[in-house]
């Protein structure tokens, strides 16, 4: 039977607190849980580690909250196959030690990994570094088990990389945010554990600079698992890394290392520590917004955040160079002026279907902006999907664009 | 879905059929556009799987996708169903028409409308075909990743419908990996525009549910899809091997090593000799055959070749080739990619086949499709992508000989059927279609296939687009104020007539 209790102050989600918290454990538990909230009308948010739990809207209601710690068994793992089906509450870290012994890993590396669930992530649409090469989680995930807002518990996809059979509903949830089902199960595939890593990277360079550089490794066909530029003063630290087989990874370092004399190659402790700075500089401070944009427009887009940055204390950017994204991070000081660089950037990276989303923000940061802006194009699709799916608006409501 | 039942489902829906509406398409498109001659409408009743032929009551082919979004608005008022067709190269049925069906045609739909080798992205319209956006941007170093072996002749519309793949989707990914933007008309008419050049749009991932849709939620007319630049180098070998059994070690030590290939495929000793029939290659009589591409900076290929080497001679190759230059290289995987068509040489008819099992029981499940063949008395060829245990078994039979046919369909089903038993799937590529729609059942169950069916009433309420496909009972579309209801249809059985 599935742990029910009155909630208390851990349970509430972006300020407001639910009246039950619900602790399945297991598959069916979970299922019996949705169909008691069914039968209650309940709204319900699912939580996995928090760590994204503040992107988003406020749920409009909140009654209960559906925590997925206690789902948290690895439930098939075929090494020779490179796939791994778990339960939704196992966290990224507790997964990536459980496949390391057998030289395997799930290629996605997101903030927080000793917190962040695999249920949250997919929910979450979380990333590191790494998609650079792999990709987010939807080019990761395989199959899923979730229950439906009536309790129903249904699959998707399988336990094959390759599988075309039915609609897509493993990539469909990726970045849902738990508002068309509880994701209970996914299937992941795999990716050998490199034998070997190097990051080169460069300091004081400007944004036209960072896209040069990032540029030239890719036209000179390298293939970095990772590219990111850390802001230092008004200058960035562009940081790129490979991993592979030995003979590889040499080379590539060596070859960038020729394209710029700046380049201090990277190993070891140095190197882990540069990307664990970039995590605490994208993570830093209460305000944290991710702008999207077409790649060819980081200068333009770093021209449009850098004002939003100086109305935070200790504002500091994280550029994707090759991906087209970039993380502003800081502490609210003045609220209004936030707001209003929010809306200003907004506008500046519309062309090109870009988008600025605030990934956390305290409440009067949040009474001035949207978290994420004008509704999507196709929002009454979207509408129209969620109602097909969650029919009285019991999951996560209004957590998601567009108010859905 | 039969015949019949389709044409109660057209009458059902209150329909008079396509034909009625011929004139109106005609002030849409044009009247060269919408054909109704008999002789011109044959080529239409059937897509790359020939048999289960169905004749459309018209074609009509659009060249905007505000044409498009017209002719949908006049089959919708008309409860007029639409076949969304691209090149017509599928192998499951997926355009495959219904009784009183408008086959919409997105053929003259072919240009590449904008390159931005900056941002490494394609716009091109659904009528293009995939090898084009390679050549259009190749010069400049880059490629477009999704190869199915169809791709000098299969269009994007149809890769985006099918989620298509290909020989080097084990490394680079499927369609649904490679497309950033889609234009979609919807089937009361709207276009709507989803993803775009910048990446992570806010909102539902409404693309994921796009690709691999099979026509069935909206007709593409515009698609952005991603370009890489070509890897720097790529390094094949092709090794030979007494048996199957120990082609597949090789490829489970290959993958056990750390090693993401580009790309690995298998042939069994029938799909070689055929392909050396077809080909002339001078490919020697074994048991088995890999054929292996690793891509990517120099030092890592050279490394990972020659490592994936040595892992085939332990594991038993008699033989290893690699090819002195590039065209020695094109020749090998001719000799791979012509392997269905090379069947007919050996065989006056065959069946093409596509399922999926887990990598590791590649040995056991060849096997056991030796033992179907046997107990079926006729012969299978093997060709496939081992890397992701990607089967396309050949299923060899004479028309001419009566009930040869149906014992090599009922072959198929049984090799479909056993790679379910082992966790896999009944289409890695090609698509469920009208072909497979009857084994969703088996793989899936009722909850996961109405599950997927809200996604079309999400899209397609009216479900005027390719009906009778993927799902072996349709779900009827209605709005639900409270909690799931039956709809009064679905209770009185009339869904279950299809």
């Amino acid at each position: 039977m599935s742990a029910v209790r009155a909630a208390a102050d851990g349970d509430a989600v972006l300020g407001l607190t639910p009246r039950v918290a619900l602790e399945p454990g297991s598959l069916d538990e979970a299922a019996d849980a949705m169909r008691a909230l069914a039968r209650d009308r309940a709204a319900v948010t699912f939580i996995g580690g928090g760590t994204d739990l503040e992107l988003g809207a406020p749920p409009a209601r909140l009654d209960a909250v559906l925590h997925t710690r206690r789902l948290d068994r690895v439930k098939e793992h075929a090494p020779a196959d490179q796939i791994v089906a778990v339960e939704a509450g196992l966290t990224i870290a507790a997964l990536q030690r459980h496949l390391a012994p057998h030289g395997q890993r799930l290629a996605l590396d997101p903030p927080h990994p000793e917190r962040a669930t695999v249920g949250g992530v997919v929910a979450a649409n979380a990333f590191g570094p790494r998609r650079t090469r792999f990709g987010t989680v939807r080019d990761l995930v395989v199959g899923v088990t979730l229950v439906r807002a009536d309790g129903v518990v249904a699959r998707g996809g399988g336990k094959v990389v390759k599988n075309v059979a039915g609609f897509d509903l493993p990539r469909l949830l990726c970045g849902s945010l738990g508002s068309l089902a509880l994701v209970a199960e996914v299937v992941f595939r795999l990716h050998p554990l490199p034998e070997a890593s190097a990051t080169v990277a460069v300091p004081g360079l400007t944004p036209a600079e960072v896209r040069a550089l990032a540029r030239a490794a890719l036209d000179a066909r390298l293939d970095p698992v990772a590219m990111a530029a850390l802001q230092e003063g008004d200058r960035f630290r562009l940081a790129i890394r490979f991993e592979g087989f030995g003979p590889g990874v040499r080379e590539q370092a060596e070859r960038l290392l020729a394209l710029d004399p700046r380049c201090e190659a990277l190993a070891g402790a140095d190197e882990a520590a540069l990307w664990a700075r970039h995590d605490a500089l994208r993570l830093a401070g209460d305000v944290r917004a991710k702008a999207a944009f077409p790649p060819a427009s980081l200068e333009g887009a770093v021209r449009t955040l850098e004002p939003l940055a100086a109305t935070l204390t200790a504002g500091a950017l994280v550029l994707h160079p090759a991906l087209g994204i970039a993380f502003v991070a800081g502490a609210l000081s003045r609220a209004e002026a936030t707001g209003s660089a929010v809306a200003a950037a907004r506008v500046a990276l519309r062309p090109g279907n870009g988008s600025l989303v605030l990934a956390a923000a305290p409440a009067a940061l949040r009474a001035v902006a949207d978290p994420w802006g004008d509704p999507p194009p196709a929002v009454e699709v979207m509408r129209r999907l969620k109602r097909e799916l969650d029919p009285d608006g019991r999951l996560a409501p209004g957590r998601l664009a567009g108010g859905i | 879905m039969t015949a019949r039942s389709a044409a109660g489902e057209a009458a059902q829906r209150g329909g008079a059929g396509a034909r009625a509406v011929a004139r109106k398409l005609a002030a849409i498109v044009g009247p060269r556009n919408v054909v109704v001659d008999p002789a011109e409408l044959l080529v239409y009743e059937c897509d790359g799987l020939t048999h289960g032929r169905v004749r459309p009551d018209l074609v009509v082919l659009p060249g905007s996708t505000e044409e498009v979004a017209a002719v949908v608005r006049v089959a919708r008022d008309a409860s007029v169903p639409l076949v969304p067709r691209g090149a017509g190269t599928g192998l499951s049925g997926g355009a495959r028409p219904v009784p009183g069906c408008a086959v919409l045609s997105l053929s003259r739909m072919r240009r590449i409308l904008e390159l931005d080798l900056e941002n490494g992205w394609a716009r091109v319209e659904p009528g293009v075909i995939n090898l084009d956006v390679t050549r259009a941007v190749a010069g400049a170093g880059f490629y477009y990743a999704p190869d199915p072996s169809s791709q000098s002749v299969c269009s994007i519309g149809g890769n985006v419908a099918e989620n298509s793949g290909g020989a080097h989707c084990l490394k680079y990914g499927f369609t649904t990996n490679h497309v950033l933007a889609a234009r979609v008309v919807l089937s009361d008419g709207a276009v709507v525009d989803l993803g775009g050049p910048a990446p992570d749009a806010p909102g539902y991932d409404l693309l994921a549910a796009l690709v691999g849709s099979e026509g069935m939620l909206g007709v593409v007319t515009e698609v952005t899809v991603r370009l890489l630049r070509k890897p720097e180098t790529t390094r094949t070998f092709f090794a030979t091997f007494p048996s199957t059994d120990e082609a597949g070690a090789a490829v489970s030590g290959i993958i056990a090593a750390g090693i993401l290939p580009a790309a690995i495929e298998m042939m069994d000793r029938l799909a070689i000799v055929a392909a050396k029939a077809a080909t002339g290659l001078d490919w020697p009589d074994v048991g088995a055959a890999l054929l292996m591409d690793a891509d990517g900076p120099r030092a890592e290929v050279e490394h990972v070749s020659a490592r994936a080497i040595e892992i085939a001679r332990a594991a038993g190759a008699l033989e290893i080739r690699v090819p002195r230059d590039e065209a020695e290289r094109q020749l090998m995987w001719k000799g791979r990619k012509s392997a269905f068509a090379a069947v007919g040489r050996i065989s006056p008819s065959y069946l093409v086949e596509d399922g999926v099992i887990p990598r590791s029981e590649i040995a056991r499940v060849l096997r056991d499709i030796g033992r179907l063949a046997e107990e079926a008395g006729l012969r299978v060829a093997n060709v496939f992508h081992a890397g992701d245990g990607n089967l396309h078994p050949l299923v060899l039979y004479d028309a001419r000989v009566p009930g040869e046919e149906e014992r090599a369909a009922r072959l198929g089903g049984e090799i479909l059927r056993l790679c379910i038993r082992y966790g896999g799937s009944i289409t890695g590529e090609h698509g469920v279609g009208a072909e497979k729609a009857a084994y969703m059942a088996e793989q899936f169950g009722p909850d996961d296939l109405d599950t997927m069916q809200r996604v079309r009433c999400a899209f397609d309420g009216a479900a005027l687009m390719n009906p009778g496909k993927v799902f072996p009972t349709p779900r009827l579309c209605g709005e639900k104020p409270g909690p799931y209801r039956p709809h009064p249809a679905e209770v009185a059985g009339l869904a279950e007539r299809w």
